[in-house]
């Protein structure tokens, strides 16, 4: 090093010093907005006088919310049909998003264009609301379940993620299997599959969250009181105080533990999986 | 010129090798006769309309009478007329495909134009009618598919007849210098013998295309209903109605187009720019551990559903004394009383903003913070030895870097405007109809909020969105194949 740059490099450690400190306030004043609504959330969930004022620990401190959600049938049901829709959910979207995509890469097969465009210009153009209603109508799928778990099953735009998964898989192992007599199928179980899981991990956890959070279907499809979703009801409980009187607990102590009842289990699984999630956005965006 | 697979000498402009039914040099799509057959078909379609839904009227003379004759076996000759150039087009005498199609065309022209004398008076729907009158109106009072039927059917012939005209010309255009057998592939057992290859493929991709046409495909035909009146019973057709009251009488869908672009797009720069902030500052950080925390701490908000998001908020910004922020600003005594954040006119975008910036920004700087980490740090480093500072390194690296990335979410996004719904839905109230109504809130409040609400009008509504949404996604499309030599789509 010469004099000089020694003498620059000495003036930026003086100059810069500050920076990184204020930089870390700055991260710590944002991650506090960030948690500082989930975070009274939670306080008012434990506080059986739910939330008057600012107080950042639960008062009097209470487990008849949650008590409250897991004994009401009332709740108790949505949760299941949220548990099922979801769980449903995601098998039949990963399985129509895997097979989709393992055509997709099948270059020399005839009519592959077509597919792909078929497939793209629903990217496109789009139907509208009440047309959509309209044809669930037709196929008398309102007001079961079938109609918010089907619709949202066909995402194109996981099938071309998955699709750009796929095209990672050296083309030699299909060529080494097939030579092995390996039907297309079986290449598919035994060497597509197996080698994607952390694609499936990725995109079956976007199917997850899209169907655990979905509010947009049932709202639109389903206007039985018995197949409501937990967000559906959570929804009626928050907005419309929907609250039936529970023996002595604040309507607000129960409708906050909803709150943290629906973030639950996507909050348990989150840390554990951040990279699938992230993953999916990068390969999204970076191979289209 | 030589074939790639087996070495057989070719002349210049050959376009199959004739010995192994290999494709060379330049390849044209074949698609001509494609608009010949697309438009047959479709006017044959356009034929047979009457006789897609049951009316009161008897199925066959409502066939013909749509056609405005009152000879059935002008009906018949039209019908006949295309099937015969159809089959023309399928045994390859594409010559003579055009005359068929002509006669179709002009028993269509004569039918509505010439012979416009004397109708069905007997049948009250089908008296005289011209053209014009047709297309803007439709049969009075009639089903949608009598009612359209006129728009498929000229459609169809002017593609038919376009169709088969370029097709003569092409046979005109031919270069006879080259044998017929260079141009066209004789050989075409090799695509029968491609497709049973790959057939258990097509029984792969079936599950998957019932799919898209149940949920996708099918639905895009329910758009007919835009140009009918349809309240409980059978639609019928009104023509351009719907689209004539909604830009010319319907303030409420006015406020609803500019609330979608001004609430969609004010989000879309908001997000955008505070995503490059956060992972410009975050990039920053040199403490892992620290990043790390914080990085699962912003990205949070994006697991929980709109419907979640908009209870914490409603719950934390409510008037009463369990809102937390009323609280507080009122106790440092900003304001004397509580705001009504959410139910507002004044505040309810600036909250709507505040929760999008809340909920996604951080899910927002994955990309960045992928493209940040990819740029190499001798770059940084030889910047520092030539004397730039931070100031200048963010000027003249980190930012031409993450320009094409800011461009690409930019436009990514931009596609998804006209969608805006959920987040807008979980929010909005009555109260402040004005400022937060959207397109697609609109169509649902209108179609489910009241009893015996027009199908007809808000599907036409929602036409119009997947119009322009249509436009946006092909002109984002466009300009990301500009700016980063690659479609969205």
């Amino acid at each position: 090093m010469s004099k000089e740059q020694v003498v620059v490099a000495r003036k930026k450690k003086k100059k810069v010093k500050i920076f990184p400190i204020v930089n870390v306030i700055l991260f710590l004043v944002i991650s506090l907005i960030i948690m500082v609504p989930i975070w009274k959330v939670i306080v008012d969930s434990f506080d059986a006088k739910a939330g008057y004022g600012m107080n950042f620990l639960p008062q009097t401190f209470t487990l008849g919310g949650y008590s409250s959600i897991l004994s009401r049938v009332a709740l108790y049901r949505p949760f299941l049909i949220s548990v099922v829709v979801t769980i449903a959910g995601t098998f039949i979207g990963l399985l129509l998003a895997t097979l989709g995509a393992y055509v997709l890469i099948q270059w020399e097969m005839p009519g592959r264009n077509f597919f792909a465009y078929m497939l793209l210009f629903t990217m496109i153009f789009d139907g509208g609301m009440i047309p959509k209603y309209l044809v669930m109508k037709d196929l008398h799928l309102l007001n079961t379940l079938w109609s918010v778990i089907l619709p949202l099953s066909i995402n194109v735009y996981n099938l071309v993620l998955m699709r750009n998964f796929f095209e990672g898989v050296p083309e030699s192992l299909f060529e080494a299997a097939e030579i092995d007599g390996c039907s297309p199928m079986g290449t598919f179980f035994k060497i597509v599959l197996p080698l994607s899981k952390a694609a499936l991990a990725s995109i079956g956890l976007m199917y997850a969250v899209q169907f655990w959070n979905d509010y947009t279907n049932f709202k639109i499809y389903i206007n039985k009181n018995e197949l409501f979703n937990f967000q559906m009801k959570l929804r009626n409980m928050v907005m419309d105080n929907d609250i039936p009187d529970e023996g002595g607990i604040d309507p607000n102590t129960i409708a906050n533990a909803a709150v943290i009842v629906a973030i639950l289990p996507f909050a348990i699984i989150y840390p554990f999986c951040q990279k699938y999630f992230v993953q999916g956005v990068n390969v999204g965006a970076v191979k289209e | 010129m030589q074939c790639k697979s087996c070495g057989t000498e070719l002349p210049k402009k050959a376009k199959v090798c004739p010995k192994c039914g290999e494709l060379v040099g330049k390849q044209k799509s074949d698609n001509l006769k494609v608009i010949a057959v697309a438009g047959l078909v479709i006017a044959l379609i356009g034929g047979l309309l009457p006789f897609v839904q049951n009316t009161d009227v008897e199925l066959i003379s409502d066939a013909y009478s749509f056609m405005n004759i009152d000879v059935p076996a002008m009906w018949y000759l039209y019908m006949l007329a295309i099937v015969v150039s159809l089959v023309l087009l399928a045994v390859k005498k594409d010559m003579f495909s055009i005359i068929p199609t002509a006669i179709s065309g002009i028993i269509f022209i004569v039918s509505f134009v010439g012979m416009n004398f004397r109708g069905y008076e007997s049948r009250k729907l089908y008296n005289l009618h011209s053209l014009t009158d047709l297309l803007s109106n439709g049969y009075e009072g009639s089903s949608y598919s009598v009612g359209c039927g006129v728009y498929v059917v000229i459609i169809g012939l002017i593609l038919g007849i376009a169709g088969c005209f370029i097709d003569i010309m092409k046979y005109f255009k031919k270069d006879i210098n080259v044998d017929s057998k260079y141009m066209t592939n004789s050989i075409n057992r090799k695509v029968w013998s491609k497709i049973y290859y790959h057939r258990w493929f097509y029984v792969m991709f079936l599950p998957v295309l019932i799919m898209i046409l149940l949920f996708n495909y099918w639905p895009m035909l329910g758009c007919r209903y835009a140009f009918t009146k349809y309240i409980i019973r059978s639609p019928y057709y009104v023509g351009l109605l719907h689209f004539n009251t909604m830009f010319t009488n319907d303030v409420f869908f006015w406020d609803a187009f500019r609330n979608t672009l001004l609430l969609s797009i004010v989000k879309l720069i908001l997000n955008t720019g505070a995503a490059v902030i956060i992972s410009l500052l975050l990039n920053e950080i040199t403490n892992l551990a620290f990043k790390k925390t914080v990085q699962t701490i912003v990205y949070l908000p994006h697991f929980m559903s709109w419907v979640v998001v908009a209870s914490i908020f409603r719950l934390i910004l409510s008037v009463n004394s369990s809102g937390m922020i009323n609280q507080m600003l009122m106790g440092m005594g900003v304001i004397d009383n509580p705001i009504f954040f959410l139910g507002d006119v004044r505040y309810w975008r600036g909250t709507f903003f505040f929760i999008n910036v809340w909920k996604d920004t951080g899910w927002g700087t994955i990309l960045f913070l992928a493209t940040l980490s990819g740029i190499s740090p001798d770059l940084y480093e030889a910047a520092q030895i030539d004397g730039a500072n931070r100031w200048k390194r963010l000027i003249y690296i980190t930012l031409p870097a993450l320009a094409n990335t800011i461009i690409t979410v930019f436009i990514l996004n931009l596609a998804k405007v006209m969608n805006l719904f959920e987040s807008v839905f979980v929010t909005m109230n009555d109260a402040v109809v004005n400022v937060s109504n959207v397109l697609q809130t609109y169509v649902y409040r209108k179609t489910f909020g009241s009893g015996n609400s027009d199908y007809g009008y808000t599907t036409a509504v929602g036409l119009f969105k997947s119009f322009v949404g249509m436009i946006l996604v092909l002109g984002c499309n466009y300009a990301s194949k500009k700016v980063r030599g690659r479609g969205i789509v």
